[in-house]
């Protein structure tokens, strides 16, 4: 499999430089694959057998050799039909939707893409991009087939699906089929975290920092549903056993102080180096349960908690102009 | 090293792709690769063998081959060699590229069974070798360890196949072909059996027993008397003592003056097809009175071919029976008709100088001695080696013998009484098949015969064994299948072998003069290269179309399995006269149908409900759940629906 998508990785490359194949401008989902973005050439297997055949079809013709020319011209005509068959195996598959969790930079993003199987069964396609697979795609006809993509997470900020490229070697390995996508979506890096974790600010005064006791019973809070990055100790375990769903306590009132994360406080760093801290202390007050303000050049977000502030105040640092204005 | 099941795979293809090969190859050499595809099969299902054996085993395989073959290498020693080669090679998969590469290579050995023998056999195992090829291509080629079932496999295969026939048949009738060879076939260092040029008394034992076919024959008109069946191959006219040889200098001579029929279309006319004998003699019917340009006649009257022939040849030949032929032969020939070498057969001889002084008439002295044969020698098979003087052994001594001993000691008796004689080697005789209504020639019909050359009338034919035993030579399917099982099976023999003539006409013959032939019948005149070209390009385009057509087709009828189920479901009911209406719901039919059979409506409710279920409502439905009501859509079937 290494050997493979290095190969494929190598071919990709070389194929990138010629002109008619470089990256179609990124278009709007969904795509569909049409037999203009199909391309198909023999792999090194198929060319050895390409030799192999032409070498027993020129012997067969020079001593009029019938037996080697029924041979020879029916694994000729097999060979023809597996390249339009794998033709076939990417046509008419349509690309739906993408989306990626958003990770922090340093990580690893899983893009998952949605496809329609269309009118054939798909077997044995790989996709891929320049950073990141493959991965299988597979599944009966009209069905809606998933692929997870996992793809390193380079910088904060907004990254690009980039050129994605899809690839059978089906039936016989003798060709390779491949269509490129290029879908218009990007998908959010947070920054990475400064580590070790830094303190929040203002935890030197202990006593402030301390988490009221609840005692406010079960009234002080009320159950959604799950989303996706909600922590495990959220769940409400036995609310979700009488549901049927997964729901998370989430709590109406703070339990905890509010915490002011400032740019302007700290004026010793850098701005990737701000970033990162301001980064780990949006988590890290989220981890304590504790309200956060988070205060930028661009503006001030919150006071707030919750999955939906953490993800704006990451979002924000994310697209943080490299140099401030 | 590639999983267990796919090197599995890869064995039994390479294994299948050197049966057609290892069938054609000598005994021991067959048997010596046989014990090696069997060792290096094994060694990839279990573990690769150390490189020190291997290398071992190379050389061993090497030594092995090149000794089967006495060290001449030629074209079925290099074919044994590739194969021994390609078995090796399984010893070492290291990675599933080499294992794919393999399977590539393998398609060669096939290729090379097809140089030796292109029978319907060889071409079926051949095909055989093929498919599992492809089967293991395909196997290889899935990147997943998730393999699909075998039958699935079979299936996608096959079609892969029959969708490349419309084109293969159009290749291969309208490919254009080459009407002559660019290059020469790979010399082969060991000749076949059969009749060569040369002959000593006793060497034809083995031919003798060999009921092969030599050729085969169809007569266009009325074939001439069994007696008159002489295919004259070599001429022997050079002895050496123990040896008849032919001789190169008389055979470089201008062919002699035949007889020629009055009108070009006279005589007898007849197609010969020659089993491959990787020589040059053609066995014409006496004497050749017409032959294509690919044959020429020599100085000594024997029709050859340019090119050995290596494959199967056709020939349409006349022939004209003469009493005798060339009757003037300059002083040189005849004294090279005379020579024999000094100091061999002193007691023939003097015999021969004793009789002829006896007898000045030759005729009367060939009577004279055809009688003697008649009267004290005997036809055997078996006859005891000879010595030294192998005329005089035979003639006083041993008394028995067969066609080679006769003919050899008769043109000895002949020169030694001063008349111009020789050897003459080919083929007597024949079996019709009453199938197939061709004639067949085995090699154990292999003859020797004698010419002499008669004053004022030339070379006539004398056969002495025809003296001794004329029903060794004449004998015919009644005499030779001996009763019993063998006469039983014989029109099981006579269809098989008129089975291949057929194959041999319509497979193994078609060349580029019959595609010109074929195209003409299709009103293309005059079919050059480029017309044929033309000819194959819009048929290859027919073709392709087709097979494209039917691929998309398929692709058209390629719904999932539970709707093929649910409409094949739909349809059993509409041949009990309930068609769902295109307008109608799934549920209105139903309510529909069960209120004229009411006994129906329970299980076509459920199973319509839960049609609706899955295929419209639950998009994330398991695939068990889909694979449950396939499979009882399929099973269902609509109660009999009797009365009003």
């Amino acid at each position: 499999m290494a050997a493979q998508a290095g190969a494929a990785g190598r071919l990709d490359r070389w194929l990138g430089r010629l002109p008619l194949l470089r990256g179609r401008r990124p278009e709007a989902l969904p795509v569909r694959l049409d037999h203009r973005r199909i391309y198909v050439l023999p792999t090194r297997l198929g060319l050895l057998v390409g030799g192999v055949l032409l070498a027993m079809l020129l012997g067969a013709l020079n001593y009029n050799n019938n037996a080697g020319l029924v041979l020879a011209f029916l694994l000729i005509a097999v060979a023809l039909n597996s390249a339009v068959m794998a033709h076939l195996g990417l046509a008419d598959l349509r690309l739906d939707a993408l989306q990626a969790e958003p990770a922090h930079a340093g990580g690893l993003l899983s893009l998952r893409l949605s496809f329609d199987s269309g009118r054939r069964a798909r077997e044995g396609l790989w996709l891929q991009n320049e950073n990141g697979g493959p991965a299988l795609l597979a599944g009966p006809a009209a069905t809606r087939l998933d692929a997870v993509l996992a793809l390193p997470a380079v910088r904060r900020g907004r990254q690009p699906v980039g050129r994605l490229r899809l690839t059978t070697t089906q039936p016989l390995g003798l060709v390779r089929a491949w269509a490129w996508i290029a879908p218009d979506a990007g998908m959010l890096v947070y920054p990475a975290l400064e580590t070790p974790t830094p303190a929040l600010p203002g935890a030197s005064t202990p006593g402030q920092g301390r988490p009221r006791p609840d005692r406010s019973g079960e009234d002080t809070h009320h159950l959604r549903d799950y989303r996706l990055g909600d922590a495990p100790r959220q769940i409400a375990w036995k609310a979700s056993a009488r549901s049927g769903q997964l729901r998370v306590r989430e709590y109406e009132a703070g339990v905890a102080q509010d915490v002011q994360l400032d740019w302007n406080g700290l004026p010793g760093l850098g701005t990737e180096a701000r970033i990162r801290r301001l980064a780990a202390w949006v988590v890290e007050a989220e981890r304590q349960g504790r309200r956060s303000r988070l205060v930028l050049p661009s503006g001030v977000l919150g006071p707030g908690r919750g999955a939906t502030h953490r993800h704006a105040c990451l979002q924000a640092l994310a697209l943080l102009p490299t140099t401030p204005a | 090293m590639p999983a267990l099941p796919l090197r599995r795979v890869v064995v039994v293809a390479v294994l299948v792709a050197s049966l057609p090969l290892l069938l054609h190859l000598p005994g021991p050499v067959a048997i010596g690769i046989a014990v090696l595809a069997l060792l290096a099969g094994a060694s990839a299902l279990r573990r690769p063998l150390p490189i020190g054996l291997r290398v071992l085993l190379v050389l061993l395989a090497c030594g092995g081959v090149l000794a089967g073959f006495d060290f001449r290498l030629g074209r079925d020693a290099g074919s044994a060699l590739l194969l021994a080669m390609l078995l090796l090679k399984l010893a070492e998969l290291r990675d599933i590229d080499d294992a794919r590469r393999l399977v590539g290579f393998a398609l060669f050995a096939p290729f090379a069974a097809f140089l030796q023998d292109q029978g319907p056999l060889t071409l079926a195992l051949g095909l055989l070798a093929g498919a599992a090829a492809l089967f293991a291509l395909a196997r290889l080629a899935h990147t997943t360890a998730e393999m699909p079932t075998l039958a699935t496999e079979c299936r996608q295969l096959g079609a892969l196949v029959l969708l490349g026939l419309p084109l293969a048949a159009a290749a291969f009738w309208l490919f254009p072909r080459l009407p002559t060879p660019l290059w020469g076939l790979p010399e082969n260092a060991v000749a076949r059996t059969g009749i060569g040029d040369s002959m000593s008394p006793g060497d034809w034992i083995d031919l003798m027993a060999d009921d092969s076919p030599a050729f085969r024959v169809r007569f266009e008109g009325p074939r001439p008397p069994a007696e008159q069946l002489y295919w004259r191959g070599p001429v022997l006219s050079h002895f050496d003592g123990r040896t008849w040889r032919r001789d190169p200098r008389l055979a470089a001579l201008p062919p002699p003056p035949l007889p020629l029929p009055a009108a070009p279309d006279g005589g007898i006319a007849y197609t010969l097809t020659l089993e491959p004998t990787d020589r040059r003699f053609v066995f014409a019917l006496e004497s050749p009175a017409g032959w294509p340009p690919q044959l020429q006649m020599d100085g000594e009257a024997s029709l050859l071919a340019r090119e050995p022939l290596r494959g199967l040849a056709q020939f349409q030949l006349r022939a004209l029976p003469v009493q005798a032929f060339q009757p003037q032969l300059p002083e040189p020939l005849r004294r090279a008709y005379l020579a024999l070498p000094p100091g061999y057969n002193p007691r023939t001889l003097a015999l021969a100088e004793d009789w002829r002084a006896e007898t000045p008439d030759a005729r009367g002295y060939i009577t004279r001695v055809l009688g003697w044969f008649h009267a004290e020698h005997s036809y055997s098979i078996s006859a005891p080696p000879l010595g030294r003087h192998t005329a005089d052994g035979f003639l006083f001594d041993t008394r028995e013998g067969f066609c080679e001993h006769f003919a050899s000691a008769f043109v000895v008796l002949m020169r030694g009484a001063g008349l111009p004689a020789r050897v003459v080697t080919g083929y007597v005789g024949g079996v019709r098949n009453p199938i197939g209504g061709h004639w067949i020639v085995r090699q154990m019909d292999a003859h020797a015969w004698a010419e002499v050359w008669l004053e004022g009338e030339g070379w006539v034919r004398v056969d002495p064994t025809a003296a001794v035993a004329p029903e060794r030579i004449f004998d015919t399917l009644e005499d030779r299948g001996g009763g019993g099982i063998a006469a039983g099976l014989q029109p099981m023999f006579d269809l098989g072998d008129t089975l291949r003539e057929a194959w041999n006409h319509f497979v193994v013959q078609y060349d580029a003069l019959r595609q010109v032939q074929l195209l003409e019948r299709l009103g293309v005149r005059n079919a050059d290269p480029l017309r044929v070209g033309i000819a194959f390009g819009l048929a290859a385009a027919l073709a392709l179309g087709l097979s494209l057509a039917l691929l998309l087709r398929r692709e058209d009828h390629e719904r999932t399995p539970l709707q093929r189920a649910w409409r094949a479901y739909l349809r059993r009911w509409a041949r009990r006269g309930f068609g769902k209406h295109p307008e109608e719901s799934a549920a209105a039919f139903a309510a529909r149908v069960g209120r004229s059979v009411p006994e129906a409506a329970a299980p076509l409710e459920a199973l319509v409900a839960r049609w609706n279920d899955l295929h419209y409502a639950d998009a994330e439905a398991s695939a068990e759940a889909r694979a449950e009501l396939t499979r009882a859509l399929r099973q269902a079937r609509p109660p009999a629906i009797g009365g009003p």
